[in-house]
């Protein structure tokens, strides 16, 4: 891969990542209404609204006094101060949400894309056979269906009606002076439905377009070799056939393990999981500013940043993108 | 077909995964000791553990666990023990007695340093005429007409007061431990982190908090006074999520939701394992009608109510006759609320009247009143103001609760058929109130609005909720744009009142506001809570006609029993009151749930397998994508032949 190709996919994120921050900024004073407007508080005097104002910074022009403070403030690592958690910094309301996501997203992420993926293989290969017609069809319906369709029948029937795991949350309060396996199991307990619902809610996408390249690959002549050659048929799948329907999925995971920081934001809702999704929604009808700047800073750049990933790792995959 | 090795071993895992799932929550460790714990839901999140911070009654629950108030509140919400054992009232003054011997929960004596410390942020801030914080609790103090605070001696705190009123017991001001906070002023005390363990005099003092997650509270071993059953306090928050709230509370993860909706709430009714409470809220919604320029003749350009008419009373009054507020209640509320009257809910039971001329629902009548009043009709059915001009009213109401849409579209109708159009239209809260600000208010605004469909909760104390007529709170707080000096008058003076003297004055100002109809209220809200009864016994309305908790104080936390014993006739223990919990709540509480064998506490046994309509749910949707899929696999079989090579 040339030095070349390499600057000019490391400046393009740059301007992208400049560009997101000026249309954070703008986007979210475009919003109508004021952060200090929400709760109704008949004892304020205005004396304190200007005090509030102030500390928000909302007293100070748009532009260029408010753009200013916040680009400098967001290039060193300050986030400015959650409205809602009452002065809390933006990076630690953020910092405890990450992990639950991470750990939900990222986990379901992974198993979604290696069940996918040989789902999607398996059924490509046999096209027409029982498991294409069963994992297909069954992909496709899961695709089409969101998280909450997906976690609320498991939360009334493995939950609330068998008992079997907990309705809601990450943890059971008062585990922290437990024992680390205590905890450990607690949390897996905790965890087990809310990513099968984000599991089954991923899988789809990626066995269907798995299947549809395997479909593609399988007409191509070196397959035709490779099983003249007399090669078996499972040898011929995944040594010849499988690495080369990979190219395209490439783009779609890149995509996606941007997206793990976003969070599944219903299925975080439905499982109350305390992620950074959960936490999108709630600043969003608190009009918390701050956070939801924050939210969105960090979701895009993950974006831009695994579409970099995606893009470096196509050049070495493919000869052709590298000039 | 032969399976590939991989396949088979991709089967393996998923078989070893599933049992692995299955038998999870049987071999889960169970620790020998685990203490009591009590889980309270509610569907909103925690903002600050900082008592000058937050703003939510979530955060009032947390911090009267932990911290007292100067005087308490009994289960009739009159004032009761707090940090002070006793006090007397005379004219100018009250001397409050700390309780002899009392510790903080890290055992460091509790004296009248500590409330002169407490108060003596509040009396500063008035001083110089700021407020701490989120700007709730301080005001408490000056509305109390405390002029001067003294601690004589450690156990004696003396407050003077400019007047007779009982606000004074009112006063939410936490006392906090001075050997903790002593060196911040009250200009830093708002940003002081309230982190776990915190240290208290209330009976259960903060642990943790994770956000969005929970608050846990753990007993405070030097507690004054009646010590509950639970060992831990959990405060369970799920935020915009009432329907995990109520999966919680049927697998019994929680003991008591607070907020549920009105079909959760009759589904519960209908379960003996719980006692469904519809409280009566501190609050109300109403229709606040844009007045501005009321007694001062101001108008705005380009903004301000669209018609003159709106600054009529006698206008405001006709269209109070085209609301069935009973309607509003059991259709929009699902039965669970009281029709609006007065600006004093009636939970405030010694201050509310109902109004002496009192509108009923009629249409026709409201269409007589109009046209005595002036607005006649045109030839195409449009009603007229004097202008001549057609009223068209323009509604607003916030996104925050799905009742004020609805509540909004029957206004709309109703209205209608007066021949009054009206637009309604929903906004963001944030948007909504900003959008009622007139030019009074920093940074100015042009209150283009007509009618505002929201509403407001309540102090113990009626005064929060009078003061938003005031004329001063145009620009701050006022979405009616109201103005009326004799209002005004009336406030100042039943704020120095004490007993009937300030019930018969603040009766005329519920009279007054009802009559000039600013505000039509529509219903005064309920508190839609439950609580399981096979763990807990002992809960009781706070007070008889609102919910166990998220009302005044924490003492319903400390009245807590075991569920699965019978119950010893304690004095403690009285009877909870029958008359607003569901038909046979009352007899569940009082013994123990005879279905269900006792579970042991702290594991949160599942006894919701009874229940068949979650079951029946799940079995459906199996069978749709079981149903679904086989159509698909037989299409694709059908396909197959000619779509191979």
């Amino acid at each position: 891969m040339s030095a070349h190709y390499l600057a000019r996919k490391l400046a393009q994120a740059f301007v992208t990542i400049v560009a997101i921050l000026i249309l954070n900024f703008l986007m979210f004073r475009m919003m109508p209404g004021s952060p200090d407007r929400v709760i109704k508080n008949p004892n304020l005097t205005p004396e304190v609204i200007a005090a509030t104002r102030a500390r928000w910074g909302l007293d100070k022009p748009l532009l260029p006094d408010q753009l200013i403070a916040y680009v400098k403030a967001t290039v060193s690592g300050d986030l400015g101060y959650s409205i809602f958690y009452r002065g809390q910094p933006v990076t630690e309301v953020l910092g405890a949400s990450i992990g639950p996501t991470i750990l939900l997203v990222g986990l379901a992420e992974v198993l979604a894309i290696v069940g996918g993926l040989a789902i999607g293989a398996y059924a490509g290969w046999r096209r027409g056979g029982k498991t294409d017609s069963i994992g297909t069809g069954a992909s496709l319906i899961l695709y089409s269906m969101p998280y909450f369709v997906i976690g609320m029948p498991l939360i009334i029937v493995f939950a609330a009606g068998l008992g079997w795991f907990p309705t809601s949350g990450m943890t059971t309060p008062g585990m922290s002076d437990q024992p680390l396996l205590t905890q450990a199991w607690d949390l897996g307990s905790h965890l087990v439905l809310p990513l099968i619902a984000v599991t089954l809610g991923l899988l789809g996408g990626y066995s269907i377009l798995m299947r549809s390249s395997i479909i593609d690959t399988r007409a191509e002549d070196y397959i035709t070799t490779a099983r003249a050659k007399g090669l078996k048929d499972g040898y011929v799948l995944r040594h010849h056939a499988f690495p080369n329907a990979l190219l395209p999925m490439v783009t779609l995971i890149a995509i996606n393990l941007g997206y793990v920081i976003a969070g599944a934001i219903t299925a975080e809702i439905v499982f109350n999981w305390p992620g950074l999704g959960t936490l999108t929604i709630h600043a969003l009808n608190a009009r918390d500013y701050p956070v939801l700047q924050g939210i969105f800073l960090l979701v895009a750049v993950s974006v831009v940043i695994a579409n970099l990933i995606a893009d470096i790792v196509y050049g070495f995959l493919d000869p052709r993108v590298r000039t | 077909m032969r399976l590939s090795l991989r396949v088979k071993g991709a089967r393996l895992a998923a078989a070893i995964l599933l049992t692995a799932c299955l038998g999870l929550p049987a071999a889960a460790p169970v620790a020998a000791a685990d203490p009591v714990v009590l889980t309270v839901g509610t569907t909103q999140d925690l903002d600050s553990t900082n008592p000058f911070n937050t703003m939510l009654v979530s955060g009032f629950e947390a911090f009267q666990l932990t911290y007292d108030l100067l005087t308490n509140f009994k289960l009739d919400a009159s004032p009761g023990p707090g940090f002070a054992d006793s006090w007397v009232r005379s004219p100018d003054k009250v001397t409050y007695h700390i309780r002899d011997g009392m510790k903080w929960s890290d055992g460091t004596p509790a004296t009248s340093k500590d409330v002169c410390y407490s108060w003596g942020l509040a009396m500063a801030a008035i001083a110089d005429g700021k407020s701490i914080g989120a700007g709730y609790l301080d005001p408490n103090v000056k509305d109390a007409g405390v002029t001067k605070i003294e601690c004589p001696d450690p156990s004696t705190f003396i407050a003077y007061t400019k007047d007779q009123s009982d606000r004074v017991f009112q006063v939410y001001v936490p006392i906090l431990p001075e050997h903790v906070y002593g060196k911040v002023d009250y200009k830093k005390i708002a940003d002081e982190k309230f982190d776990g363990p915190l240290v208290g005099t209330g009976p259960y003092t903060l642990a943790e908090w994770k956000t969005g997650q929970y608050a846990r509270f753990v007993r405070n071993p030097n507690y004054w006074g009646n010590k509950g059953f639970e060992d831990e306090v959990v405060l369970r928050f799920f935020p915009d999520n009432a329907d995990g709230m109520f999966q919680a509370l049927k697998s019994g993860e929680i003991d008591y939701a607070h907020n549920l909706n009105a079909d959760q709430l009759k589904q519960l009714q209908a379960d003996p394992k719980y006692v469904a409470v519809p409280g009566k809220a501190n609050g109300w919604t109403q229709l606040a009608f844009n007045t501005y320029g009321t007694g001062t003749g101001k108008t705005i350009p380009n903004g301000g109510p669209s018609t003159k008419a709106l600054l009529d009373p006698a206008f405001r009054d006709a269209l109070g006759y085209a609301v069935d507020k009973n309607a509003l209640v059991s259709r929009v509320l699902g039965g669970f609320g009281d029709p609006g009257t007065t600006n004093v809910p009636p939970v405030l039971s010694d201050w509310h009247v109902e109004p002496d001329k009192p509108r009923t629902f009629d249409i026709e009548l409201a269409k007589s009143k109009l046209d005595a009043a002036g607005y006649k009709l045109d030839a195409s059915g449009n009603r007229l103001d004097k202008e001549g001009k057609p009223i068209k009213l323009r509604l607003y109401a916030p996104d925050s609760e799905g009742s004020y849409a609805k509540s909004a579209e029957f206004v709309k109708d109703w209205y209608g058929q007066l021949g009054i159009a009206v637009s309604t239209q929903v906004l963001t809260s944030a948007a909504l109130g900003t959008l009622v600000l007139p030019p009074e208010a920093d940074p100015p605004g042009t209150a283009k609005y007509d009618i505002e469909l929201w509403g407001w909760g309540g102090n113990p104390d009626p005064n929060l909720l009078l003061s938003v007529f005031r004329c001063d709170q145009i620009g701050t707080q006022s979405d009616s744009q109201y103005c009326n000096p004799e209002y005004d008058k009336l406030y100042d003076q039943q704020s120095t009142e004490a007993g009937a003297q300030r019930h018969d004055t603040m009766a005329k100002m519920q009279n007054l506001i009802y009559d000039e109809a600013p505000y039509d209220i529509l219903y005064y809200d309920a508190n839609l809570d439950a609580y399981r009864t096979d763990r807990f016994a002992g809960w009781q309305n706070m007070p008889a006609n609102g919910t166990p908790m998220f009302s005044y104080g924490d003492l319903n936390y400390t009245l807590l029993t075991d569920a699965t014993i019978a119950p010893s006739p304690s004095p403690s223990q009285a009877t909870p009151s029958p008359a607003a919990s569901a038909p046979g709540g009352s007899a569940a509480v009082a013994t123990p749930a005879p279905a269900t064998p006792a579970p042991s506490a702290g594991t949160g046994d599942t006894s919701g397998s009874g229940s068949t309509s979650p079951l029946l749910l799940g079995l459906v949707v199996v069978v749709v994508v079981v149903v679904v899929g086989g159509l698909v696999l037989g299409r694709r079989r059908a396909a197959t032949p000619a779509d191979d090579e």
